[in-house]
């Protein structure tokens, strides 16, 4: 498959219903595609907004609803895979047969009250009856899973807070991330709050409302999709063999290097899922980019710098870019296109990389998705 | 102490109580539990949500001999290596018990039996009285469900409990037919599976205890266990043990006295019984429902509502349990900050 265009609206704490941001996104990755609505012969589209909300909007026939929006009947399939979902609707899409082109699109409004109730809703992406009446929330599993990491492999916070800065440092020139010219110092991340021992609260990622969209088509582009895998694993987080990393990051790209015929060190470019700045750090190792317990050198030495080797989260990522649930994965993909398409000006990574990837994760490693993208000379 | 179940065929586990083996169909099997567990993590908790307003907490990962992992919430802060103990109730009589349900009544009541150090013999007499309140199916949460009255049940019967020794006991003291709870709360049909007599106490016979006709088989079991579906609304196992009385008698007795007189003196007449209180979902008093997922158990009727109130309606304690001091209770199990759900609105 190919991408044709790409679309993503600001993320922030604006409270334009879900749909209005899956709606402004679409048009954008059509207008960007240079296609009209009726030249789209199938939806993919995911969300987890209002779902889990019954006081607000309350809505979950939602493709009937953007069948009403975008003034199109073809078939419309929804893939609600919470922090994945993004990335199954893309893998969802690259699989669907006999469709010439397909817009996958993701709204989500998450952040609409207290930040309890939030959490909460947040919370439905994860085990209700054995983790969270136990007080697993997921900055809680995800230190846990640190520890665990930091016994084997012995990194540091000192690792984290520099992965925090990083990106930080690159959303601060994104105008489409909540952080855009508000960089944050490491004093800063060092400085704020435990919120899960020994997570601090700029180790975890930015929870916002927002949308993203893109076209794909069977008709050859300028960017092809030469990679789309996707891996899942158990709901519970330590009845995994593997509690230190996502195994279902490790399977996915596997799978995803083999289908696109190229290693690791092909890569250019990355979006990395960092809902926590200890993700990003073993997702170097899970997604094949250090040995295990080497992810740490990656950071300590500028390699995932915007300006280093291999750079990852330049727009920002999940952690100062913001997370919109849903809506994370088309966003990378967002990224990516545009890394790949030479659009980024001040975050642009130089030279023009030729191959990107996106890592978009469900829940604490629950699903994994990678797609590998490439730009045709 | 995290239950586990497993196929004996593959061998693969799963915490969750599935019926078959998705690899080869083999009926899944309770797998015995470990008593040895140790602390691998603790993670100190300093944000708080829904289901845990007061921080800090902690939160244990913990690890028993074969390798199974889980988490809990505590109170107390662990080292990691620690070993992670259980201990028994000492004051049997008046001690709580509190159990996660997680999806298995069966291992919350073995737990409750075990940490309060209850032998069931062969050829126990028992009765059993669960809630049975209005005819509407289990999803009001107004009785006992099936689901309780079924693990118990097996339970029983696992420890060698003949069916020809179990009656379930109901009476109504309302407008609705006995009959028509136990079959539109599908305690009959539960009753009915396991080849257990329903009885309906008002048929039966009694003995006058000062002033109170009591059924007569209270005094003839070795055993009885009081299944009480906890609610904001009213101290539910005290009104199930009303329905130990003659219905004429409790009436004319409510024109005499209050009823914490006669609850007062129906604890003095009563031999020992077991409450074991219901709180998977519970009940609110706008009859909306949260999830607590506990099962409380004590043979101090008292003392396990007191617990209730205060782990879910703290400001909302009946006058009638706001006598009993908190710190005179010995709680076993889990402890009330670890499981402490304030009822949030919806």
């Amino acid at each position: 498959m190919f991408v044709k265009g790409v679309g993503m609206t600001k993320f922030d704490y604006s409270q334009k219903p879900w749909w209005q941001f899956a709606f402004e996104a679409g048009l954008e990755a059509l207008e960007d595609a240079r296609l009209k609505i009726k030249d789209i012969d199938a939806i993919v589209f995911t969300s987890i907004s209002s779902c889990t909300d019954p006081k607000q909007e309350h809505q979950t026939h939602k493709i009937s609803l953007l069948s009403e929006l975008f003034k199109i009947n073809c078939p419309i399939i929804e893939t609600p895979s919470v922090c994945a979902g993004g990335g199954v609707a893309m893998w969802t899409a690259c699989h669907l047969k006999g469709f010439k082109n397909i817009l996958v699109v993701a709204g989500e409004k998450v952040v609409n009250s207290i930040s309890e109730d939030t959490t909460d809703k947040i919370l439905s992406a994860a085990e209700r009856i054995f983790e969270q009446t136990e007080g697993m929330l997921f900055p809680v599993q995800n230190a846990l899973l640190w520890q665990e990491y930091v016994k084997r492999f012995g990194a540091t916070s000192d690792d984290l807070a520099l992965i925090a800065f990083k990106n930080h440092q690159n959303a601060a020139l994104n105008p489409k991330a909540y952080y855009f010219k508000r960089p944050v110092s490491l004093e800063e991340i060092k400085n704020s709050p435990i919120v899960a021992s020994p997570l601090r609260m700029m180790d975890c990622a930015l929870s916002v409302n927002g949308g993203a969209a893109a076209v794909i088509s069977e008709e050859k582009t300028d960017i092809e999709i030469i990679a789309s895998a996707f891996a899942t694993d158990y709901l519970l987080t330590f009845n995994r063999k593997e509690f230190w990393h996502f195994a279902a990051s490790k399977r996915a790209a596997q799978m995803a290097y083999q289908e696109a015929k190229i290693k690791p060190q092909d890569i250019q470019v990355v979006e990395v899922h960092d809902a926590f700045t200890s993700v990003e750090l073993f997702s170097y190792e899970d997604l094949g980019f250090a040995p295990e317990g080497r992810g740490a050198f990656l950071i300590r030495e500028g390699i995932v710098n915007l300006g280093g080797k291999l750079p990852v989260n330049p727009s920002g990522g999940l952690k100062a870019k913001g997370h919109p649930i849903s809506v994370t994965g088309l966003a990378q993909f967002y990224e990516i296109v545009n890394q790949l398409r030479n659009r980024c000006q001040e975050r642009q990574v130089k030279p023009v990389p030729q191959i990107g990837l996106c890592h978009n994760v469900g829940g604490t490693g629950g699903s994994a998705v990678v797609h590998i993208l490439r730009r045709l000379s | 102490m995290m239950q586990y179940f497993y196929c004996p065929k593959c061998k693969e586990t799963w915490p969750y109580p599935i019926e078959k083996c998705p690899h080869c169909f083999e009926k899944i099997q309770r797998e015995e539990q470990r008593k040895k567990i140790k602390v691998l993590s603790v993670c100190k908790v300093q944000i708080p949500t829904f289901l845990h307003e007061k921080t800090p907490y902690f939160v244990l990962l913990l690890e028993d001999e074969k390798g199974h992992r889980w988490v809990q919430k505590s109170e107390k802060e662990y080292k990691v290596g620690d070993e992670f103990l259980l201990e028994k109730a000492k004051d049997k009589k008046n001690s709580v018990v509190l159990w996660r349900i997680k999806y298995d009544f069966y291992q919350a009541i073995e737990k409750i039996f075990d940490l309060l150090s209850i032998d069931v013999l062969a050829d126990f007499k028992i009765l059993i009285l669960p809630t049975l309140e209005t005819p509407v199916h289990p999803y009001f949460k107004e009785n006992t469900s099936p689901e309780f009255l079924s693990a118990l049940l097996e339970f029983l019967f696992q420890k060698g409990v003949k069916k020809e020794n179990i009656k379930v006991l109901g009476q109504s003291f309302n407008q609705f037919d006995i009959g028509a709870c136990a079959q539109k709360s599908q305690l009959l049909s539960v009753c009915q599976k396991f080849g257990v007599l329903p009885l309906d106490v008002s048929q039966g016979e009694f003995v006058l205890k000062e002033n109170l006709e009591i059924f007569k088989d209270v005094f003839d079991s070795n055993l009885i266990l009081n299944l009480s579906m906890l609610k904001q609304s009213r101290i539910q196992s005290l009104e199930n043990l009303l329905k130990l009385i003659k219905k004429e008698n409790y009436l004319s007795q409510e024109y005499l006295s209050s009823k914490e007189e006669i609850f007062k003196k129906l604890l003095e007449i009563l031999p020992p019984v077991l409450t074991l209180g219901q709180a998977d979902v519970v009940q609110r008093k706008d009859k909306k429902h949260f999830i607590l997922d506990l099962l409380l158990g004590s043979f101090n009727v008292l003392n396990l509502e007191r617990v209730f109130f205060e782990i879910s309606f703290p400001n909302e304690i009946p006058p009638f349990l706001k006598e009993i001091d908190l710190k005179e209770i010995e709680i076993v199990g889990r402890k009330i900050p670890e499981v402490q759900v304030i009822a949030f609105s919806l």
